[in-house]
């Protein structure tokens, strides 16, 4: 489904990826580990263009991602996006948050659309906070919703970077259960995540980030029991 | 809460639009007298009281002596009577020009006028009348040995000359101005003065404690109709002169406008009286509809062309955003009134369009305002979370729609009281206007002013329909503000 080629980023003078090529698969859901300043989002955001690449190619369904204004929106309408910090729309209410880009890119009708976002939030288990304002929800909440708008696209892909990091600790859970049944129905999933348990359990790959290297790329059994460099080691050691 | 502002406000609004409004019913009436299916225009130019004037008390309509006779003679001869006010140096083109039927402007024929225009009889000379506030003189024997003042140069001055050379030790004293005489007859320097009638009635219907009397035999050269060369109503018209000068008519109007009001003598000053322009403050708050909807426009303008130049300026187009912070810079750089002068004199000059006041007004006040609004609303979209772009990308919406319906109200509400405060000094700047001649609430004010004499009334009238309007505007703004925070 994605294809990266030799991706590299340059910020400035700092290279922040330095030639990543890996696959990711129909149906496949898989972790990006690495510690911070890895360039861990750096990877997630260029593919859907959030960053222009410096060097390298990103295939999606084997059609270049280019920097044209036109083609990168007809891409990105196929690649939803989950951020660490949600991102809602704060002047819309949670239902107009769902049915905002499908009415205005889609052009789906107000009435579908509607229709389709109430289905989403039944999904995540918000079907009673369609008319509320983002600002009186809490963080598992928002980003419930953040999945919901971000499904309301009818995405083949979706990107999460770090979605569970801003959360409190018990909020975790209801927005983890609610990707790994994303998971379970079979949807296309790259997740940038720290949660080492989710990993293991949801992921059909890890991919080890480390200094701007793709260091390992292993199935999560291998990966957890004995990584196969030392610098996944040592990062293991410290997070597990 | 809300609804208790709202209630205020609205009430507010009403208020003032109805005092506004009632105000004018002057409009209608030419539509009313209609009564002969002919119509003759009249040439004026109404700052010349009492021969023509506008009457701030009953509105825009332009009354006076002249009009009176005007209007007397054209209702005999079976036509409507059209005003056209203009300046007064225009007058003798637009008859030149066919463009009015006659002028009445307390016009006196000279040998240089009579080459364009013709002229009717006489209809009115000017009397020289003694203004004194010492009660005792009454006639012209009561001079001996006072001052008189006179205007340097005037007809007046050769009156006085001829009074000394009948009177005893009579000394003749002069000034520059009229105004200048009143006053030293007032501080007593000068025991008399000789002013033209005309002119003198205002001091006299002003100060209870002037009085006057004409000089036996002394006129000016007098004032005459002007027509069109060779027209077939200079006739027409002398006929009805003559007329109304044998049955007293005439007589009667130059009662009507020239005579000092005695009744007013009772009247005793007080250094504060709102009660003499009270009957002129509808004529003032009539300004708050020219002052409105050029604050209106001009806030729109503003704001339209500012979000415009907003989107220059964070645009990744250099020319743009250098062009934008050009244009910032320089109308921020520079006075607002000089802008004005510019955009309503110099236009003229360089294209030949003779830019109307309020045009240039609402065009210089826009596009003053575009700077300051741009700067805030630049401010407000770099103030919105970088996530909203980023979401909205990703969720494949396009520049325009991400800009008006996401990043744009998001920053509008973050900056909407600094929005507030520039349309607040916009609408307190407009008062700039009234430099330009436009009729707003400021102009008013200085025309009542001029017209009664008294500066601190109109003046503070003014200032109080103003200071009503910023506070209505500023309940808005909260109201705004509430109703854009229901988010949070
Ligand atoms: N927009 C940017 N401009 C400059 N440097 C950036 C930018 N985004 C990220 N970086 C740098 O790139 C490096 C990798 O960042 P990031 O991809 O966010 O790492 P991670 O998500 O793995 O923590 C960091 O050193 C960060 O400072
Ligand atoms: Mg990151």
């Amino acid at each position: 489904m994605i294809k990266i080629e030799n991706l590299h980023k340059t910020f400035g003078k700092n290279e922040v990826l330095k030639g990543i090529s890996t696959e990711i698969g129909q149906g496949e859901v898989v972790a990006v580990i690495g510690p911070s300043g890895s360039g861990k989002s750096t990877f997630l955001r260029c593919i859907n263009m959030l960053e222009e690449p410096t060097e390298g190619t990103i295939l999606f369904k084997d059609q270049e991602v280019t920097t044209q204004a036109s083609k990168i929106q007809q891409v990105r309408k196929k690649i939803g996006m989950v951020f660490q910090h949600f991102h809602l729309f704060p002047h819309m209410t949670v239902l107009d948050n769902l049915t905002y880009a499908p009415v205005t890119v889609n052009k789906t009708a107000k009435r579908e659309a509607e229709a389709a976002a109430r289905e989403l939030l039944k999904r995540v288990g918000l079907a009673d906070k369609e008319g509320e304002y983002p600002g009186r929800l809490s963080g598992g909440q928002k980003q419930r919703v953040a999945i919901a708008r971000a499904l309301a696209m009818n995405p083949e892909v979706m990107l999460f970077d770090e979605p569970t990091s801003a959360l409190d600790p018990e909020m975790v859970k209801e927005v983890l259960d609610v990707m790994k049944s994303l998971a379970q129905s079979g949807m296309t999933m790259a997740i940038v995540t720290h949660e080492m348990g989710f990993a293991k359990e949801v992921a059909d790959r890890v991919l080890f980030l480390d200094g701007g290297i793709l260091v390992e790329d292993a199935v999560p059994a291998e990966f957890f029991a004995k990584p196969k460099s030392e610098r996944a080691q040592a990062f293991l050691e410290k997070v597990l | 809460m809300l609804k208790k502002t709202h209630v205020l406000l609205t009430l507010a609004l009403l208020l003032i639009f109805s005092l506004a409004g009632n105000v004018l019913p002057g409009q209608h009436q030419a539509a009313a007298k209609e009564k002969h299916n002919k119509t003759l225009v009249m040439g004026t130019s109404a700052d010349y009281a009492p021969y023509e004037y506008i009457d701030t008390v009953k509105g825009n309509k332009i009354i006076g002596f002249d009009v009176d006779v005007a209007r007397h003679i054209a209702d005999k001869l079976g036509y409507n009577l059209v005003i056209k006010d203009m300046d007064f140096n225009g007058l003798v083109p637009a008859l030149d020009a066919k463009r009015v039927d006659f002028v009445m402007a307390g016009m006196t024929p000279n040998a240089e006028r009579k080459q364009k225009v013709d002229f009717s009889d006489t209809y009115y000379k000017a009397k020289q009348l003694i203004v004194t506030n010492d009660p005792k003189i009454k006639k012209i024997e009561d001079l001996k040995g006072k001052a008189i003042g006179v205007q340097l140069g005037s007809i007046q001055e050769k009156e006085a000359k001829k009074i000394a050379d009948k009177v005893d030790n009579v000394s003749i004293e002069k000034r520059n101005k009229v105004p200048d005489l009143v006053q030293e007859i007032m501080s007593k320097r000068f025991n008399a003065a000789v002013i033209e009638d005309g002119v003198a009635i205002e001091y006299l219907n002003k100060n209870p404690d002037l009085s006057s009397f004409v000089i036996p035999g002394s006129a000016s050269a007098g004032s005459a109709v002007a027509l069109q060369k060779g027209s077939g109503l200079t006739e027409k018209f002398n006929k009805e002169i003559a007329a109304m000068k044998k049955n007293g008519e005439l007589d009667q109007y130059a009662k009507k406008w020239f005579e000092p009001k005695t009744e007013k003598k009772a009247e005793k000053k007080s250094i504060v009286d709102f009660s003499t322009i009270m009957p002129s403050i509808p004529y003032i708050l009539k300004g708050i509809l020219t002052t409105l909807k050029f604050v209106v426009v001009s806030i729109l303008l503003g704001f339209v062309l500012g979000t415009i130049l907003a989107l220059f300026k964070i645009s990744k187009v250099n020319v743009l955003r250098w062009g934008a912070d050009a244009y910032t810079s320089i109308f921020r750089g520079t006075p607002l009134i000089l802008q004005l002068l510019i955009i309503y004199n110099a236009t003229p000059q360089l294209t030949g369009y003779k830019i109307e006041p309020f045009l240039a007004g609402v065009l210089t006040f826009g596009l003053n305002s575009a700077a300051y609004v741009s700067e805030i609303i630049r401010a407000g979209i770099n103030g919105v979370d970088k996530g909203q772009r980023e979401a909205s990308m990703a969720l494949g919406v396009s520049y325009g729609s991400m800009m008006r319906q996401i990043i744009l109200p998001q920053a509008l509400k973050n900056i909407l009281p600094a929005l507030m405060n520039e349309f607040i000094t916009l609408t307190k700047e407009s008062a700039i206007i009234a430099v330009i001649g436009t009729t707003d609430i400021m102009r008013r004010a200085q025309i009542v002013g001029a017209d009664t004499y008294r500066y601190f009334e109109p003046l503070i009238t003014a200032g109080i329909i103003y200071y009503l309007m910023v506070m209505a505007l500023t309940v808005l703004g909260r109201m705004l503000e509430r109703r854009m925070s229901r988010g949070d």
